[in-house]
């Protein structure tokens, strides 16, 4: 007798829940177009490639040889050429404004060195202000002058009938890139947007749901009621599950149409253990809920627990073990950690089960634990 | 089974320096329809969710059907039917939607669901509007769909917070007619409401000003223990006559009632012609005083002023 009613108590709360998002327009475009439109905003916006970067030139030198080291950095597609600069005074105006982030001075007697087979410099002025942008250009530039400059000496071997192998350098590394060949940091940008974007979207959802129902006064009649908590837990848990779980389908198709980035392992098992991420995440927002006196408090709240750790200090942006102590041991407790190396190992080395079964279990426990202290800390009374 | 109803003794509740019930001790018989009575603010809100359990008492204790409700909470909310005083339905559900939640809420079996639910329907006047959303429904309709939801589990014990606050007359006596009818299904009401008119419809009245049970009884019983009489008189400048019969010794209370002005006086104190005679002296012109048929209102002012100039 009692399992039933447990049972009809719960799908009361979840379809009195599911009919509430169905009609209320607003939260109908949270649940399907928020999803979308992040992904698309971060996934055009964070990328990490460098590509067409602009950079000023001061060429003293303004022989053959210059104007063929000038080339091969165009040719290479990371830099573009923005301007040629006359006077040395100008290379800090550029690089202030911002109109270059680099600049490249050839000086007086490049391609006279080069020509004689001597070594010859070029300088790079550098905008350190996006310290980030300015490291990677440094090190492409490096790579391509390196190119450059076996490129050159072959070139000078060959003149002076010497065998290439006289002027190749003693140690050259040949890299091999597994799982992301190419390189494309949207790769590892979009599985680990999803996972953001369901925290985000999981906590949005449920941290409205029962603060909702406080200020609206209905949550008096439901509490007045034989109602148990373990009931309206659940019931509020089902429809945003399922809501949830539409939205990462959503979110796996957009990325494979839009950023051709597909998952490399099982989908299915990926679908699976998301249902897991989505119940931890879900109850978060939930136990925010049901203890947030107002709807703006509960959003924050939600906002502040859940968003910011699974951006900041999950492993999405910075790698978990160059954090200091203190935040990689906040970063276990945060379901987001497990569950972006999860969807990372899925989704870039389609990895199966036994690759992560610890970060499976910590995120099962987690959310266990939430759904229980959700149930345990619910109070069907009004103060 | 048990004939109280309700029992409370001794039931405080505070809201940090605020005492909003203090020590209440009420007795309702079965099958009663027990008013409470009071201004705002006066505890009667308290008194409702001490009993449904959504409040735990500072101290003192309440039963409802024998059954204590702080111990066995959820056994007395299956006994329970509560309208809450603030709009409780679920916005956007339908009519029909809301009144399926109550009974899934409540595990009301299917067979019984729809025989019950329409004949409350009908008695409401809501079979039509079933496909309505509850947000777009009349203040008077939604209330009646609230006592739709608290009836639908044909509870022992219905709890009413000012269920006609708001509500337009006619709806009004749709409500009270179904109210009316509950005793006769073995249903106590415990109702609240600030209308005088109203609390003359139950059977017995408890009047609570600040928190304090002042006085029990039915409304016969609360118009025959004034001590005072009421006056009507007739007065140009009413505010100004109100201001002098304020000031004048031996009147209890003043009310503009339509027209007139209503006033009650203690046995000592001034008859019509005398109060004429002040309000003459004053300066302020009044006629057609006479001795008044006394009303539950005046017993229920009395008692509020009283209580105003002791606190």
């Amino acid at each position: 007798m009692r399992r039933p009613a447990t049972l009809r108590r719960m799908l009361a709360v979840a379809r009195a829940e599911w009919r509430h998002n169905y009609r209320d327009a607003r939260s109908l475009a949270i649940v399907i177009a928020l999803p979308v439109f992040l992904l698309l905003i971060y996934g055009y916006g964070i990328n990490l490639d460098l590509r067409d970067l602009p950079f000023a030139v001061q060429d003293l030198d303004r022989t053959e040889q210059s104007a063929d080291f000038v080339n091969r950095l165009v040719r290479s597609g990371y830099f573009t050429l923005a301007r040629a600069i006359q006077d040395t005074r100008e290379i800090d105006s550029v690089i202030e404004v911002g109109a270059v982030r680099f600049v490249l001075v050839i000086p007086h007697g490049f391609g006279g060195d080069l020509a004689s087979g001597r070594p010859a410099q070029v300088q790079v002025v550098l905008d350190g202000g996006d310290s980030a942008t300015a490291s990677v250009a440094l090190g492409y530039l490096q790579a391509l002058v390196g190119d450059h400059s076996i490129h050159l000496a072959r070139r000078w071997a060959m003149r002076h009938g010497l065998p290439a192998s006289a002027v190749e350098p003693a140690l050259r590394v040949v890299p091999r890139v597994l799982y992301n060949p190419e390189l494309r940091s949207v790769n590892f940008i979009v599985p680990g947007l999803i996972a953001v974007i369901l925290t985000l979207l999981a906590a949005l959802l449920t941290s409205g749901c029962i603060v909702r129902e406080r200020e609206g006064g209905s949550f008096e009649a439901l509490a007045a009621s034989p109602i148990a908590p373990i009931e309206i837990v659940l019931g509020k848990l089902l429809p945003y599950a399922v809501i949830s779980f539409v939205d990462i389908v959503l979110c796996m198709v957009v990325g494979r149409l839009l950023f051709g980035v597909a998952p490399m392992g099982d989908k299915a098992l990926l679908l699976g253990l998301s249902l897991i991420y989505l119940i931890a995440s879900l109850s978060i927002g939930l136990l925010v809920s049901s203890l947030a006196r107002s709807h703006q408090v509960a959003t924050l709240i939600a906002f502040l627990a859940t968003v910011l750790p699974s951006l900041l200090v999950s492993g999405f942006a910075f790698p978990v073990r160059s954090m200091p102590v203190a935040l990689q041991a906040i970063a276990q407790i945060i379901p987001a950690t497990h569950f972006l190396i999860i969807i990372r190992a899925i989704y870039l080395k389609g990895a199966g089960v036994s690759a992560f079964a610890p970060r499976v279990a910590a995120l099962a426990a987690m959310a266990l634990a939430l759904v229980l202290l959700t149930v345990r800390t619910f109070r069907k009374r009004l103060e | 089974m048990h004939d109280l109803a309700i029992r409370t003794e001794d039931l405080t509740k505070s809201f940090g320096e605020i005492r909003a019930l203090a020590g209440l001790d009420l007795e309702v018989a079965r099958g009663e329809i027990f008013g409470l009575v009071g201004p705002d603010g006066a505890g009667k809100t308290t008194t409702m969710r001490l009993l449904s359990g959504l409040l735990r008492p500072d101290a003192g204790r309440a039963e409802v059907a024998g059954l204590d409700v702080v111990e066995r909470t959820e056994d007395v909310r299956r006994l329970l039917g509560y309208l809450p005083q603030t709009f409780a339905m679920l916005h956007e559900l339908t009519v029909a939607e809301n009144i399926e939640y109550f009974a899934d809420l409540y595990c009301i079996p299917r067979g019984q669901f729809a025989q019950r639910s329409d004949e409350l329907l009908s008695a409401t006047g809501l079979t039509e509007f079933t496909g309505r959303r509850a947000d777009a429904l009349s203040g008077g309709m939604g209330q009646k769909l609230a006592l739709i939801c608290s009836l639908i589990h044909r509870p022992q014990v219905l709890l009413l917070d000012e269920p006609t606050r708001g509500v337009d007359p006619v709806s009004r006596r749709d409500l009270w007619r179904i109210v009316y009818g509950l005793p006769a299904e073995d249903v106590t009401v415990l109702i609240s409401t600030p209308y005088a008119d109203e609390a003359e419809r139950c059977n017995r009245l408890g009047v609570l000003v600040d928190g304090i049970l002042q006085t029990v009884g039915t409304p016969q019983d609360l118009v025959a223990r004034q001590t005072s009489r009421p006056i009507e008189l007739q007065a140009t400048e009413q505010r100004l006559a109100r201001n002098a019969l304020e000031k004048l010794g031996g009147v209890e209370t003043v009310a503009v009632v339509g027209q007139a002005l209503r006033i009650t006086v203690r046995r000592d104190g001034p008859g019509p012609e005398e109060v004429l005679k002040a309000l003459d002296g004053a300066g302020v012109e009044a006629t057609e005083a006479h001795w008044a048929q006394p009303r539950l209102a005046d017993a229920l002012l009395a008692i509020a002023e009283r209580c105003g100039k002791d606190g």
